[in-house]
């Protein structure tokens, strides 16, 4: 039982990473972020490179997996979607350029780093054995850098000042413009910042679970399922959600484990059921 | 009403799409062709039923679990209840229509991502289910289904069965392309009619449109059953083509492909799903000669459109005509 | 005289907030009643609990003695009391025309099925409703602009539109939230003359409003809300000497909007 709960957290953590990034970047620019979990191959495939190939420091991998997905986040905003958010008469529209970038992410990643799963030595060796728990130790330092990251992004979002002015644009994008908030600027920050949580859980998972080319949409199915569970739009909601699912799976695949895919296929049937009676998950604002 | 232009439209379509396309295909030897065509015309009634679920306002990324499901649906009363092909077409897309009203009642409450979430999630609850179940024989599927028989009636044989023709799937072909063009009809004089403008006004303001006394969940169930049926239909009709149907003939991605089909050709207008499949299908065949650049270049191209064209292919307008409106 | 619409101890509750706190007031048939009270004193909430877009926590609404509190909102408006809309009074994307044809829903005869085939009783209600839509503009003032794309029109235009589409539901209750926010003065000598229009032809005018000089002219009767409770009701001569409304209302908007 203490295994299934340790397992839930670990899990849960790096999920909560994943869905802050996809929750931040629909609370500014109202985009479901297709290419959410492509970004995040693309974090696991870069620290794959560095630390795995080069055999340099993992922190300096992990540098440059959330260095290069802000860039590429940024560089994502500055060129396709502030122009298709400007041009387009439906909102929806950004969805079809999400879709199509999620693709051509898809595409790049395979040309670069071919369909074989790809894995990395071990960042830390041993087992941690207390009582009836058995937690490798690289688990536990992935988890811990996870709920650091969370904890910092909290912190950078409360009291700093382009945390509170992306809180201000979420809040209200008008109001904020005419309060003198440069929205254009911390839209671009945030989309980047957004992408490189995701390529910082990347270079993080990548240690434990690997890496493959094809892994990209489910991840983001998975992060759509995490918004949904805690509400799009809201800090609390994505942790909460990536918590949640991060528990409901480990916790699935111990007493399901015998039935195959059906834990999906509850927590599917959970979620429905729950967004029947809350329609903006646990902490969402409601829409319109 | 006379509307010399529209009718004029209509003709050009039908023969282009009855018998110079088939005339063409022969002349070139591309039999070929009817399978891409066929696919192309049964993706665009599905991607249809998407097309109108945009026009309530609400983005759906579910048709592939009704593709699926409607797929399924024929596939069983074919091979094991004894049904002819004929009438489990119409009863597919009557058990996607009956699902929907039954996933509709909680989830089209929802409003923007959060009902566009939703509904991809169905596309893989479907998948997960036909693994699942009995019925649907888990991964191994169903296979070797057999073609549509004939229709008759007083004896008189109107459709002879598939088995019988030379060429199989110019009989598809045509099954289709008639199929599509009924759809789009029935769908034309649906967004025309005063119900196309109580959806328009259900998207532009929901409370609004209640506040006038619309029935708004009612009219959004409506909507959500007639896109599913399209998209059972669809489905129904290519596990017939296919003759085979596993739970991963309609993914999350072809859900996907379905909402893209309606921004490619323009949400503004009923052909837009009509158009945007065929460039994006034929797209990606051509692409195919490029190899592993396929999915790159194809992707690439997508999303320069959407810079260029946000509003879909059909929101081209010429310059003449745009300045006459004016 | 009895009253056509009857708000009996209303309360709304949003978790721990109390929007609304056992509010009662009686509509007459035929007045022009102004709800008015400083800005999130709850009289948005008000419409929206009479109009049933939200259930009440305690209370009830009654339209001509019947509850309607709890009734789906497009129950609620066939029964005859239709709202307007604060922020969003219009379909941004339909031409004004377009807007108020479809607004007369309520009128319509034919059943849907009806208007899919075009029977003979769906093109006759198409021409009702178009020509009773042109009429409505033409009264509103709206006849040049009928063909403009409603996101297209001035401010002013947009809130007479706004009353547009709710006089084309056929309402006898009509509930208008804000009808003159953002306009200049001439614009709303106008407005004020437009609703006075609309009582002339037997509709109950229900109004939330902030423009003080426009309610002092228009009402008939006011109900002063603060805080979500009523505060003080009656006609617009009694309002402006009482002195809890000048203490809680009046004294305050002094020093924000310098009234
Ligand atoms: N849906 C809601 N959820 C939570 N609080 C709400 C909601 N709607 C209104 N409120 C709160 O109720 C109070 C009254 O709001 P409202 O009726 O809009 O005020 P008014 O129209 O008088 O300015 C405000 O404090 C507002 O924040
Ligand atoms: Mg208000």
């Amino acid at each position: 039982m203490e295994q299934v709960v340790a397992n839930g957290l670990y899990l849960g953590a790096q999920y909560a990473l994943i869905a802050l990034g996809l929750t931040l970047i629909f609370a500014l620019m109202n985009v479901l972020n297709f290419a959410h979990g492509q970004m995040y191959v693309l974090g696991g495939f870069v620290t794959y490179e560095i630390y795995g190939q080069l055999r340099w420091p993992f922190v300096v991998a992990l540098f440059a997996s959330a260095i290069t997905l802000a860039v590429l986040g940024g560089l994502i905003e500055r060129l396709l979607f502030r122009t298709v958010i400007r041009r387009s008469v439906r909102e929806e529209s950004t969805m079809l350029l999400a879709a199509g970038i999620a693709y051509f992410l898809d595409a790049v990643i395979l040309l670069l780093f071919g369909e074989k799963q790809r894995g990395v030595p071990k960042i830390v060796p041993g087992v941690l054995r207390a009582g009836d728990i058995i937690m490798p130790y690289d688990r536990i330092v992935v988890g811990g850098l996870a709920v650091l990251f969370i904890v910092g992004f909290i912190l950078m979002m409360q009291y700093t000042r382009p945390g509170r002015a992306m809180r201000a644009l979420a809040q209200d994008r008008i109001a904020a413009q005419l309060m003198g908030v440069p929205v254009e600027f911390y839209s671009l920050l945030g989309f980047a910042l957004g992408a490189m949580l995701a390529g910082l859980v990347g270079g993080l998972l990548v240690t434990i679970t690997g890496v493959n080319s094809g892994i990209g949409g489910p991840i983001s199915l998975k992060a759509f399922l995490m918004v949904m569970i805690g509400g799009a739009g809201v800090v609390g909601g994505a942790i909460a959600g990536g918590f949640i699912l991060g528990m409901l799976e480990s916790v699935g695949l111990t007493v399901l484990h015998a039935y195959g895919d059906i834990t999906y296929l509850v927590i599917f049937a959970a979620l429905l059921i729950f967004l029947a009676i809350r329609p903006n998950g646990l902490m969402g604002k409601p829409w319109g | 009403m006379f509307r010399p232009l529209r009718l004029a439209a209509l003709a050009v379509f039908v023969l282009v799409v009855f018998l110079a396309v088939p005339l063409a295909i022969k002349a070139a030897g591309r039999t070929d062709f009817y399978y891409t065509l066929s696919s192309v015309a049964l993706l665009a009634i599905a991607s249809s039923g998407v097309w109108l679920m945009f026009h309530i306002g609400r983005i759906n990324i579910g048709q592939g679990a009704f593709a699926l499901m409607g797929g399924y649906v024929s596939a069983i009363l074919v091979t094991s209840a004894g049904f002819s092909f004929w009438l489990s077409l119409p009863l597919a897309g009557l058990f996607c229509a009956a699902v929907s009203i039954l996933i509709g009642l909680p989830i089209l409450r929802l409003r923007g991502v959060y009902f566009a979430m939703v509904t991809l999630v169905l596309t893989e609850v479907a998948r997960l289910l036909a693994l699942a179940l009995p019925i649907t024989n888990g991964a191994k599927g169903i296979t070797s289904i057999p073609a549509p028989g004939a229709i008759g009636a007083f004896g008189v044989t109107l459709v002879p069965a598939f088995d019988t023709f030379a060429e199989r799937n110019l009989a598809f072909y045509y099954l289709s392309t008639i199929m599509m063009t009924l759809c789009f009809a029935a769908l034309y004089r649906l967004v025309h009619s005063r119900i196309g403008k109580l959806f328009v006004a259900m998207q532009q303001n929901e409370e609004l449109a209640s506040s006038m006394g619309i029935n708004v969940p009612a009219m959004r169930i409506l909507a959500y059953a007639i896109s599913s049926f399209l998209g059972g239909l669809a489905g129904a009709i290519f596990i017939a083509i296919a003759q085979s149907i596993y739970p991963s003939s309609f993914t999350v991605n072809d859900s996907v492909n379905f909402m893209l089909n309606c921004f490619v050709g323009g949400l503004g207008h009923v052909f837009g799903p009509m158009l945007g499949t065929l460039v994006l299908y034929f797209g990606w065949d051509l692409l195919f000669a490029i190899g592993q650049y396929q999915l790159l270049i194809y992707s690439g191209v997508m999303v320069l459109l959407m810079l260029v064209l946000p509003n879909g292919l059909l929101s081209i307008r010429l310059p003449s005509r745009r300045g006459a409106r004016k | 005289m009895t009253s056509i619409l009857k708000v009996n101890g209303l309360t709304k509750q949003f978790g721990g907030l109390v929007a609304v706190n056992d509010v009662s007031f009686d509509v007459q048939p035929n007045e022009i009643l102004s709800v008015i009270g400083p800005n999130g004193a709850g009289k948005s909430t008000i419409f929206k609990l009479i109009s049933s877009f939200l259930r009440p926590t305690r209370g009830e609404v009654l339209f001509q003695g019947e509850r309607i509190s709890g009734l789906a909102p497009h129950i609620v408006a066939r029964k005859g009391v239709v709202r307007t809309f604060q922020e969003t009074t219009i379909f941004k994307g339909l031409t004004a025309r377009d807007s108020v044809i479809v607004a007369h829903h309520l009128r319509s005869r034919a059943s849907l099925i009806g208007y899919y085939f075009e029977t003979g009783l769906a093109r006759r209600d198409e021409e009702a409703f178009g020509s009773s839509s042109d009429e409505i503009l033409e009264f509103l003032g709206l006849g040049e602009v009928k063909n403009e794309i409603a996101s297209n029109l001035p401010h002013g235009h947009l809130r007479a539109l706004g009353i547009a589409i709710g006089l084309a539901a056929n309402p006898q209750v009509l509930l208008l939230d804000e009808p003159f926010a953002g306009m200049n003065h001439e614009e709303t000598r106008r407005a004020v003359e437009l609703v006075r229009a609309v009582r002339e032809r037997g509709v109950t005018v229900l109004l939330v409003e902030h423009d003080m000089a426009a309610v002092m002219k228009i009402s008939d009767r006011i109900v002063v809300i603060n805080f979500g409770s009523k505060i003080a009701e009656g006609a617009p001569a009694q309002i402006q000497k009482n002195d809890r409304v000048i203490e809680a209302y009046l004294g305050v908007e002094d020093q924000s909007i310098g009234l």
